[in-house]
């Protein structure tokens, strides 16, 4: 994901047994020159969590900002996290999932097969080991149409090498007035624990000019 | 029987053979079951119960990796623990890990809620270690969970999932500790290990118990028969029906136990007796200067002894069938394999043997006696207890009896344990890393509350409090994990100590789900996975106890059902340590309808074989005195029952009632030709008694195997079993003589009057054999031989 886009999401997520979870939000996003997110969600759907909402500041080489506000209590918090890898509201998709991801983080290196099939297959390695962990995979790989340039999928490898997770792109929009394309659906399976989490971005707006000021605390309970 | 027998040696020899030969071939393929909840039938409540909470909640059981030290608050020790962790946390078969690198913070601090690893790099500074430890104490998710209060142990804990076979987690596990080096000792404990210890111990005990009974057995038949080719024909019946019995374990689809072991070993102990009355009938035949033909000799072996052998059969059967009544399914499995394997040896002692003696039977070779023919021990001590028996039978029974009331009170502080950690010895690393869990880190074993309701109702979550907090502060409880506590703890970081609201559950449904969410967005969702279900409609409520004494776990159930009665939601209460309880009544069940059962039977066998009730009623008298012997030994030194031990009162029923129908029936006989009491009993001494010994004591010599067994809960039953049927032994030998000089019961008295009237005619008939198992085992050993050929002569 980048640019700065303005959208409804619907997040489901799938259990093993078939119990499904949906999330409905309202999210907005701006990209910074300088590598850095930052991220507004306001929660839809279901009734009971209607109303909450998130800040999310993606820091490039620092550790994300959150600030949380919750209508029942009243209160806004701000949370403080280290990790990338973990889940993106509950879901398959982890947080780094959800932003572009920095490159100096990973070695990165075309697989002997990219290129053929029009198809560019391209690893990626965490450049550490405190960066696998934070990561929370070995390696991933990703699968890019050779004349669109578009993801089509994702492959996560976790430590033992073994594939444990795919992101599948199911749609795309351009962005528009830029090179470049939003994801508006992408599907993440997890091998292992039989879930499957989808993210679908609905009235994508990826022209929408957006004030910096969007992104403060108190916009939270507005 | 003798022409059968003659006509279809080589088939009966060819099916026996083909038969161990295809049995055995199969045991390669047996396969171990370390798990003592598959003990208990997958219907019983407990179970199922169980099986409902580990679906929605997954496998409870626990890998323990503990570290230990003076003080685990060293780089060197924190950095094994974070390598370890490191390594778990990567492995595929393990779900959840909890340890000090994967437990957070959550704390409220100038209006920001910090979720944060409790430990994010290995301190340097003094200032920094402590900092650590003062984070530690204050954190409820990490104090006593993650590392001890005391500073001096750090635990990492991890589920099992299925997706790798359960040993190569453990090998992974085990190999990633074997590389670290530090000043920590590293132990390993919880249920999966306890598992692998037990599979590798029954693999031990398989592989080691058997070949030592059956060189036990070997020498037994070398002392009682003299020379190898006399001992090789019982032995060849033990073998083949050993081999077949083992074979019928992967068979019928059945997995080795820890107690499963014992069905070869009763079945060694067993089987060979009744070759050894037919080899010792053999040889004794063989020394008389009559040249007998291979066809005559059978006939003559097979009509004296297959009478006296079926009944001594019969009985051990019923014993072992008894065991056929627990609710036990290796104690099931036990008894029909014992009782398989019994049948088997004596159909093979009635046909096989029979059949080698023809082929082998050289008219005129006499066979090198056996040792000496020297009066032994047994003889002389037998001739001293005769003497004090025969002079004050009175004060006999008043001591035997007596003693046995004085050890019977020992009964009242019997216990019951099914506590797998108890099956290893004190020095055994399950046992030390259980001590360490249950003392500084709330227990490895646990009780499962599921409430199955609206979850985020904030009613129903003030009683998951309320229970929560109840269950810590009751005796043998090690720590509780609730959903509740995450709520609360939650609450701290978003309110300030002096609001309200600080450390409570929420006042409304909408307050505790958007704090779930919180949760879910700031930490990791998998957290709750253990805690509560997806659709927040069950909670889970894990409570460790650090005493899984089964009285402390019957009253926490039984406290959980009243706490929780007026719940506005089911509550359903399961865990290993609730099917634990099950468990150990259902050996409590076994134990009583399988004595029940054996004694009932056995009653009825000596009932006929006495043709009197109050035969058989007095037969029971050394089982019944034995029993309350072995019931009070253990109340008295603190052996509990436990899924082996259980199996011991059917099995001493079955092996040790043989000594009584012995002695009787010869005591009957020799009032039968006219001895007067005082004459019976010294004769039942001099000839029977000491087979009655020689028998005893060489299904002693066979049971002693256990000894070396791995678990302690099997050299236990070894040493049970040793004083019961040593007990029994005395019983039949010295308190059944004395009572029948006392008492004069009827039944031998009336018996006698028909048995002098029928003399002469079918003397025969009347007079089971059973005596003459006496003369040829008495003369085991050789001493009595010749002096009781002449004297069989004479009958």
């Amino acid at each position: 994901m980048s640019g700065n886009i303005q959208s409804t999401v619907t997040l489901t997520i799938t259990e093993k047994n078939g119990s499904l979870r949906t999330r409905k939000l309202n999210m907005i996003t701006k990209s910074y020159d300088d590598g850095t997110i930052k991220r507004m969600v306001k929660f839809l759907d279901p009734a009971d969590v209607r109303g909450t909402a998130m800040l999310i500041v993606d820091n490039k080489d620092a550790q994300d900002d959150i600030w949380i506000y919750l209508p029942a209590l009243k209160k806004t918090r701000r949370i403080v996290s280290t990790e990338k890898g973990k889940s993106f509201m509950s879901s398959e998709f982890s947080n780094a999932d959800m932003s572009s991801g920095s490159n100096a983080d990973f070695k990165i290196r075309h697989l002997p097969e990219s290129g053929k099939n029009d198809v560019w297959v391209i690893e990626n390695v965490p450049v550490s080991e405190e960066k696998a962990d934070e990561y929370g995979f070995s390696r991933k790989i990703t699968f890019l149409d050779k004349s669109s340039l578009k993801t089509k999928k994702i492959d996560f490898y976790n430590f033992d090498d073994e594939l444990f997770k795919t992101i599948e792109i199911l749609a795309t929009q351009p962005l528009e007035g830029k090179e470049g394309y939003v994801m508006t659906d992408m599907l993440a399976s997890n091998y292992f624990n039989g879930r499957s989490s989808r993210v679908k971005f609905d009235q994508v707006n990826t022209s929408a000019s957006i004030p910096d000021n969007t992104f403060i605390a108190d916009n939270l309970s507005r | 029987m003798t022409n059968f027998i003659i006509k279809y040696r080589w088939a009966i020899i060819s099916v026996s053979v083909a038969l161990a030969v295809g049995l055995g071939l199969l045991i390669p393929s047996s396969e171990t079951d370390p798990d003592i909840r598959n003990y208990i039938p997958r219907n019983l409540p407990s179970r199922v119960t169980n099986d409902s909470i580990e679906k929605e909640f997954g496998v409870q059981d626990m890998i323990i990796v503990l570290f230990t030290d003076s003080t685990i608050l060293k780089s060197d020790d924190l950095r094994q623990v974070k390598e370890v962790d490191r390594a778990m946390s990567r492995m595929e078969g393990i779900g959840m890990v909890n340890s000090l690198y994967t437990a957070r913070k959550i704390e409220g601090n100038d209006g920001m809620m910090v979720v944060d690893p409790l430990i994010d790099r290995i301190p340097e500074t003094a200032g920094e270690m402590e900092a650590l430890r003062q984070d530690i104490l204050a954190n409820r998710f990490a104090r006593d969970i993650v590392v001890s209060s005391d500073m001096t142990a750090a635990a990492i804990t991890g589920t099992i999932t299925s997706s790798v076979p359960e040993y190569e987690t453990l090998t992974r596990i085990d190999s990633v500790i074997t590389a670290q080096q530090g000043d920590a000792q590293i132990l390993t404990g919880g249920l999966p290990y306890i598992r692998q210890f037990i599979t590798g111990d029954v693999n031990h005990d398989a592989m080691i118990l058997i070949p030592i009974a059956l060189l036990i057995m070997l020498t037994v038949l070398k002392l009682s028969l003299g020379n190898w080719r006399s001992v090789l024909i019982p032995f060849t019946v033990v073998i083949l029906s050993t081999v077949i019995t083992l074979g019928m374990i992967p068979l019928l689809g059945w997995k080795f136990s820890i107690i499963m072991c014992l069905a070869p070993i009763i079945l060694i102990s067993v089987a060979n007796n009744y070759g050894i009355y037919l080899v010792s009938r053999y040889q004794e035949l063989s020394r008389t200067d009559l040249p007998v033909t291979g066809k005559e000799m059978v006939r003559s072996i097979t009509g004296s002894l297959n009478m006296p052998i079926l009944f001594s059969g019969l009985t051990t059967i019923a014993g072992l069938l008894g065991l056929l009544t627990h609710s036990i399914i290796p104690a099931r499995q036990v008894g029909i394999l014992a009782a398989a394997g019994v049948s088997l040896a004596l159909a093979m002692s009635l046909m096989l043997i029979p059949a080698l003696i023809y082929i082998q039977h050289t008219p005129g070779r006499k066979p090198r006696p056996p040792e000496s023919d020297k009066k032994d021990l047994i003889s002389r001590a037998l001739a001293g207890i005769s003497s004090v028996v025969i002079r004050r039978p009175g004060r006999v029974l008043l001591v035997s009896l007596g003693l046995t009331l004085l050890l019977g009170i020992g009964m009242v502080f019997l216990k019951i344990d099914t506590n797998q950690e108890n099956f290893f010895p004190h020095k055994h690393p399950v046992r030390r890393a259980s001590e360490i869990i249950n003392s500084k880190f709330g227990g490895s074993q646990t009780i499962s509350v599921m409430i199955s309701g609206d979850i985020k109702d904030p009613v129903l979550m003030q009683k998951i409090d309320d229970l929560t907090q109840h269950l810590k502060g009751s005796e043998g409880v090690g720590g509780v994990f609730s959903i509740s506590d995450v709520v609360r703890e939650m609450s701290k970081a978003l309110y300030e100590p002096a609001e309200e609201g600080y450390d409570m559950i929420p006042p409304t449904s909408a307050a505790i789900a958007q704090m779930f969410e919180l949760y879910n967005m700031s930490g990791n969702p998998d957290d709750f996975k253990q805690l509560m279900n997806f659709e927040n409609t069950k909670a889970h409520l894990l409570v460790r106890l650090s005493r899984p004494d089964n009285k402390i776990v019957r009253d926490l159930r039984d406290d959980i059902k009243s706490f929780t009665a007026d719940f506005p939601a089911a509550v359903t209460t399961g865990g290993y340590a609730i099917i634990m309880i099950d468990f150990a009544q259902k050996i409590i069940n076994g134990q009583v309808s399988s004595l029940a059962f054996a004694l009932i039977i056995v009653l009825i066998l000596l009932s006929v074989i006495f043709r009197s009730v109050k035969g058989g009623l007095t037969g029971l008298i050394p089982l019944a005195a034995s029993i309350i012997i072995q019931f009070g030994v253990m109340g008295i030194t603190g052996v509990a029952i436990d899924a082996a031990t259980a199996l011991l009162s059917s099995i001493m029923i079955g092996v040790g009632v043989d000594f009584t129908i012995q002695f009787l029936w010869r005591y009957k006989r020799e009032l039968s030709k006219g001895a007067t009491h005082h004459e019976a009993v010294t004769t039942t001494y001099r000839t029977t008694g000491r087979s009655i010994v020689i028998n005893g004591l060489s299904v002693m010599a066979g049971f002693s195997a256990t000894l070396f067994s791995g678990f302690l809960s099997i050299r236990f039953f070894g040493y049970l079993t040793l004083l019961a049927i040593g007990s029994c032994l005395i019983y039949a030998i010295v308190v059944m003589p004395a009572f029948m000089l006392w008492f004069k019961p009827t039944f031998i008295e009336t018996k006698l009057k028909r048995i002098n009237k029928n003399k002469g005619k079918n003397e025969k008939d009347v007079m089971p054999i059973t005596s003459d198992i006496g003369a040829v085992t008495a003369g085991l050993t050789g001493a009595a031989v010749r002096s009781r050929a002449a004297d069989g002569q004479k009958s």
